[in-house]
């Protein structure tokens, strides 16, 4: 599809219309199959033995007492298995990848990585027998900050990569000319930004199942977004051709970005079950979901702005550190992403950008909603309202001035397309009389002085579609049965976000036919065509398209089809609503199962399409109104009231779109407020690895959230000019809480999570 | 140690034969089948495994499944009143999208059954409060708010 | 997980008996919200369990007006923070119940284990703590009464012997013209471990303080008593200016540490802005 095809406008029947999700009927009623519901005949449990130290060089291993432990079936170290070096972040068809993992090697790198593995007739007897494996460590110095992990003569965590403990070599993107800009200046803002380590916390733990058959092929039930890199990342380092290894996900329980890797237990998970000839379940605990999950990378951001005395940025020069834990994963793409997001936003002609990502002691930093934006947009946001003090501007004027519009060079290298974020800014704006907003007491409750009220504004943008870092392609197949219902096929995952429901209802508005006869058939490498992942806010975009793209052939062959039953011309004919009839006679009609169907002499339609789409990008955009309460004794900010405004093109199903704004807001929350996965600095130890201590917010936390989705700005690339929505929310609501804080007690903070203690400490500054 | 508990389940008296140590939420998941209700923490913090024992609400997680004998055990596959009907809570989750990824519906469905059986007409207050043990990662909770509201003023109407 | 072994006990004497005979890592069984978790966790080697939830007469919850209110350690936290006598009478340990953990682990864990648990940061003591709560125990030789001030050593320390039970807890019927109130400090509304909690009793007679408790719980070894603030309180009339110079008092009376909820520093500086607080709400309900 060409990026300048008009958008087609239609009346639509079945798109934009918040129909129920197929899905959903099988979670309320727990029917709905997860991996870890499945269970096999004969199936063993396995459990990792995580290291208690963050740096170390194994000396021994002994596993002698643990394979006597009665029960216990087989225990891998890295003595027994294959020694791969492999990408954990499963993309390697794109550039933004390093090859620095084994399956277990004798070298620990961070604390709770697993140096052995335990299949036994129970999780119970496994986890006792992981007790009896003796190991023997020389520790290593360890780094556990980017900034020690890249002074000369710091400990190397890899022999592999660029060197100094760099994870890729440095990003750097030269826009104009940053000199001349600084030169024009009439200001020049400095400062720097850090965030923390926000942790997904998806609520099914990591799980997969491994089962080998006679045939030597591999079935493995995983919590997947990416089922087909998984397939080709354990085909390769297991040796095995695709077609021995099947990969299936039915639903899954969130994933958020994180569960793109492949993991660790994913590959022992896979041997101990070959080694024991039986199948083998493997599960996270809470708390492996912390130390051996992903979370979000922590960043240091450097960030000089020069300023005109009318608003102009004439100069933006910026630097960011950001940590990948102790392996590349999603590093690399995290630190693209993010460097390069930072050409946009607000408009600058003259830019500097350098990114870098750095390896430490610490558990693994992977994709996480927001990959890397959340990070480079705080900081722009935030000085964005400084400027505005600077220049005694409202801060929605300076924006609404700066915000980029149709025609400007989007991160990925295309003229944005349309005006989203300036119409998402003044929408709020309007509709919030934000004006007379700003001019209300700060101190409403006379009872209370020490409750201060806030507001504040976060502007994003966000692409669907992880272009230019891969090349991505979208594939559907779509199946018309010979009653008249329709099959898709897709490899895009469910990871809860109704994807599959927005798929079928673009099959069924292009095809014609009702939603309800439109079965989705996905989660199975063996059957459904290879697909790239749920990710970047990109399936509805992409493979939407690709689904619009096959429903289209197979409407045309539908037609001829019933054409020839007719006795007309295919292209006289015309389909809705499952009901084929002809344009210039409605009189003339049969249905679609009836030109499918068999007749005399004639067997029934095999009618079979495929879509195939590769797209570059869309951009979507969002502008979040926030009011907040600081306690200026406690220091405790609670959120009241969030107003998101949306651009995200076309509105497939506007309540599960809601839902995705609604969710990363509560998670943006956290970032922002209170979630923080803590490693101790001094031992590489996780602090708060459990649900207790890393503070999600939760129902009595939340505000009220009133969601407003414009179809502002709908891209070409996208099925009817749909775009992305799934990571938007979550980068927009940061900068508008620190926005807010700023407007209710005058205080700036450069960084996430802003705690009580950040608040108290700052007031007392700002007093003294 | 094994022992064999006897309980009812969603109406239906079952035995299970259990380890004397494993959770009610393993014994309902591996020995009886029922893998409706989920296992997000395993530590009481996540609200995922909420059943209803003898009437309140409890982490299945949190409870050994010794401890159950003779108790009535209600959990998410016994919400249904009948095989082709939905529980207007289930209805109203499914139309106001109140289940994303559906890890926590269980969990929340069923405590959400409890508030309505016990307060009728629960403000928002009521609600939020009734949900503090359960976490969902997906919705930011705006949608089961809604849901909840919509089930009650349904199962008000029906009533009278 | 690891496994253990369980074993129902019918009275206390076979539950005592077991405790002590069944050797080291055999722990009393009850509610089960923290064992478990504790077991699950790996943070406690435990190889018996005995469940003391089979012993008839530990569920009985009974009030008199010179007593006050007596519950058993089977009472869950849920059970009591719904009953009206409790709402009505003692609202500061409703607080303190309704806060603790969820709805779901209230209805498990008992108030009895909230306490025997000795945490810092129980949201039961520091209530029960101010009204002057008594601790009944069981042993097989002799039975014994502790005020609830002098049940605690350290953290997760208690003076229990091996194989005494404790068997309820008794707390007093507030006075005319008192006023209670429990304050939890966390950084979400519900689903916490407290960072700081303060609970005041307090008495006033014709507008003065006749008598004042304050416990301070997750700023020390154990939940701690204010002698010093309510000394400092006692006898006036509890003015703005008292009120802060006895809430500047606690925190020197507070001795906190710094972890991953929060640093030391703060956690006095909560004292002192919750002390206040809970002085000015318990004053106001007092009238």
């Amino acid at each position: 599809m060409n990026i300048n095809t008009p958008i087609e406008e239609r009346e639509f029947k079945i798109v934009g219309k918040s129909v129920k999700r197929d899905d959903v009927l099988e979670k309320v009623t727990g029917e709905a199959e997860y991996t870890g519901d499945v269970k096999l005949a004969g199936m063993l449990h396995g459990k990792i033995k995580r290291a208690a130290i963050a740096h170390a060089r194994i000396k021994s291993i002994d596993v002698s007492k643990a394979l006597a432990y009665p029960g216990v079936k087989a225990v891998l170290t890295h003595e027994n298995v294959p020694r791969v070096l492999h990408y954990g972040s499963p993309h390697p068809r794109s550039a933004s990848c390093t090859k620095d993992q084994y399956i277990l090697d004798d070298k620990v790198r961070f604390w709770g990585e697993g140096v052995a593995a335990v299949a036994a007739i129970s999780e119970e007897i496994a986890d006792e027998a992981l007790d009896l494996i003796e190991v023997e460590y020389e520790a290593l110095p360890a780094v556990f900050e980017p900034e020690d992990a890249a002074l000369p003569g710091a400990p190397l965590i890899h022999d592999v990569g660029p060197g100094g403990n760099l994870v890729l070599d440095p990003v750097r993107v030269n826009r104009g000319d940053v000199e001349a800009g600084f030169a024009q200046a009439d200001f020049i803002l400095e400062g720097t930004f850090s965030g923390g380590r926000p942790h997904p916390a998806y609520m099914e733990p990591n799980v997969c199942i491994a089962d080998w058959d006679g045939s030597n092929k591999l079935t493995f039930w995983t919590s997947t977004q990416t089922s087909f890199m998984v397939r080709g990342i354990l085909a390769e380092v297991l040796g095995l051709p695709l077609t021995k290894v099947r990969v299936l996900v039915d639903h899954m329980g969130g994933g958020f970005g994180a569960k793109q890797d492949c993991f660790q237990h994913e590959f022992l998970c896979a041997l101990l079950a070959k080694e024991t000839r039986r199948p083998v379940k493997m599960e996270f605990t809470r708390h492996e979901t912390f130390v051996a999950g992903r979370a979000r990378h922590p960043c240091k951001v450097w960030l000089k702005q020069g300023f005109k005395n009318d608003g102009t940025l004439v100069a933006r020069d910026m630097k960011l550190v950001y940590d990948s834990g102790a392996y590349g994963s999603h590093g690399p793409g995290v630190t693209i992403v993010g460097t390069t997001a930072a050409t946009s936003l607000y408009r600058c002609e003259n830019v500097r950008l350098e990114g870098r990502c750095v390896y430490t002691n610490t558990p693994i930093n992977g994709a996480f909603r927001g990959y890397g934006v959340v990070q480079s947009y705080y900081a722009l946001d935030i000085q964005m309202d400084e400027a505005a003090e600077r220049l005694g501007m409202d801060p929605a004027d300076l924006k609404l001035k700066n915000v980029v519009r149709a025609g400007d060079i989007a991160p990925s290298g295309h003229p944005i397309v349309g005006h989203g974020l300036e119409i998402c800014l003044q929408h709020g704006i309007d509709v919030l009389d934000w004006k007379s907003l700003r001019n209300r007491d700060r101190t409403p409750d006379p009872k209370r002085p020490h409750i201060r009220k806030g507001w504040g504004i976060g502007c994003e943008m966000h692409g669907s579609s992880a272009y230019p870092g891969i090349k991505e392609q979208g594939n559907a197949t779509v199946k018309v049965n010979e009653d008249g219902t329709v099959t898709l096929l897709t490899g895009a995952a469910g990871l809860g976000t109704g994807a599959h429901t927005a798929l079928a209802q673009i099959v069924a508005e292009e095809l014609g036919v009702r939603f309800e006869d439109v079965g989705v058939i996905h989660g199975d490498t063996d059957v459904v065509p290879w697909d790239i992942g749920a990710f970047a806010s990109h399936t509805t975009y992409l493979v939407g398209t690709a689904a619009k793209m096959a429903a289209t052939k197979v409407r045309a062959s539908v037609l001829e089809r019933a054409a020839m039953k007719l006795q007309v011309k295919a292209d006289e004919l015309d389909l809705s609503e499952g009901k084929i009839f002809v344009t210039a006679e409605p009189g003339r009609f049969m249905s679609v199962a009836e030109a499918m169907g068999p007749s005399r002499g004639i067997p029934a339609a095999n009618i079979v399409a495929n879509g195939t789409y590769e797209p570059t990008k869309s951009y979507s955009f969002a502008a979040h109104f926030t009011e907040v309460h600081v306690d200026t004794e406690t220091g405790i900010v609670e959120v009241k009231r969030v107003v998101p405004v949306h651009d995200i093109g076309r509105v497939i199903h506007p309540i599960a779109a809601q839902g995705q704004i609604e969710g990363g807001i509560q998670q943006g929350i956290g970032h922002t407020l209170t979630e923080d996965y803590v490693i101790d600095k001094k031992t590489g130890r996780s602090l708060n690895a459990g649900l207790v201590d890393y503070k999600m917010p939760l129902s009595m936390d939340m505000p009220d959230i009133e969601t407003i989705i414009l179809e502002a700005a709908p891209d070409p690339g996208g099925p009817w000019g749909a775009k992305g929505v799934g990571e938007d929310p979550i980068i927009a609501i940061g900068p508008s809480i620190a926005n807010a804080i700023y407007d209710a007690i005058g205080v700036r903070f450069h960084h996430y999570p802003i705690t009580p203690e950040d608040i108290l400490k700052a007031l007392r500054e700002k007093g003294a | 140690m094994k022992r064999i508990v006897e309980l009812t389940i969603n109406g239906e008296p079952r035995d299970m034969t259990v380890e004397t140590c494993c959770s009610l939420l393993d014994a309902l998941r591996d020995d009886v089948g029922l893998t409706g209700t989920k296992k997000g923490c395993d530590v009481g913090d996540c609200g995922a495994c909420t059943v209803i024992v003898d009437g309140q609400p409890v982490n299945a997680c949190l409870m050994l499944a010794v401890e159950a004998e003779g108790c009535t055990v209600e959990t998410v596959e016994g919400l249904q009143p009948g095989v082709d009907t939905l529980h207007p809570l289930q209805d109203a989750f499914m139309r106001h999208g109140a289940s994303q990824c559906g890890f926590c519906t269980p969990g929340i469905l069923m405590m959400a059954k409890k508030l309505l059986d016990d307060n009728p007409r629960p403000t928002d207050e009521d609600i939020r409060f009734g949900l503090s043990g359960n976490i969902c990662r997906c919705t930011g909770y705006t949608k089961i708010f809604d849901a909840i509201k919509s089930a009650a003023l349904e199962m008000e109407a029906a009533r009278s | 997980m690891r496994r253990f072994d369980y074993h129902g006990a019918e009275t206390l004497e076979q539950a005592s008996r077991l405790l002590t005979d069944l050797g080291d890592d055999t722990f009393l069984f009850n509610g089960g919200t923290d064992l478990l978790v504790e077991i699950r966790e790996r943070l406690r080697r435990v190889r018996n369990v005995v469940d003391i939830k089979g012993i008839p007469g530990l569920s009985d919850i009974t009030y008199d007006e010179t007593r006050g209110l007596t519950f058993g350690a089977l009472v869950t936290v849920g059970r009591l923070e719904r009953l009206a006598l409790v709402r009505e009478r003692y609202p500061n340990l409703r607080d303190a119940l309704a806060s603790l953990g969820s709805i779901q682990v209230r209805n498990r864990a008992t108030v009895v284990g909230n306490v025997c648990r000795a945490s810092p940061s129980a949201d039961t003591i520091p209530p029960l703590i101010a009204d002057g709560a008594f601790i009944h125990i069981y042993s097989r030789t002799n039975m014994r009464v502790v005020p609830l001030a002098e049940f605690f050593t350290g953290p997760g320390k208690t003076v229990l012997a091996k194989g005494e039970i404790v068997t309820g807890i008794t707390v007093p019927p507030a006075g005319d013209n008192s006023g209670k109130a429990y304050i939890k400090h966390g950084r979400r509304k519900a689903m916490e471990l407290s960072t700081v909690g303060v609970a005041v009793s307090l008495s006033m007679d014709d507008g003065v303080c006749s008598d004042i408790r304050i416990a301070l719980g997750a700023v020390g070894a154990t939940v701690l008593r204010a002698p010093a603030a309510e000394a400092i309180l006692r006898g006036t009339r509890l003015d703005a200016a008292t009120v802060k110079s006895a809430a500047d008092k606690a925190m020197e009376e507070c001795t906190p540490i710094s972890n991953v909820r929060a640093s030391a520093d703060y956690r006095r500086d909560m004292v002192g802005v919750l002390t206040g607080r809970a002085i000015t709400q318990a004053l106001e309900a007092s009238a």
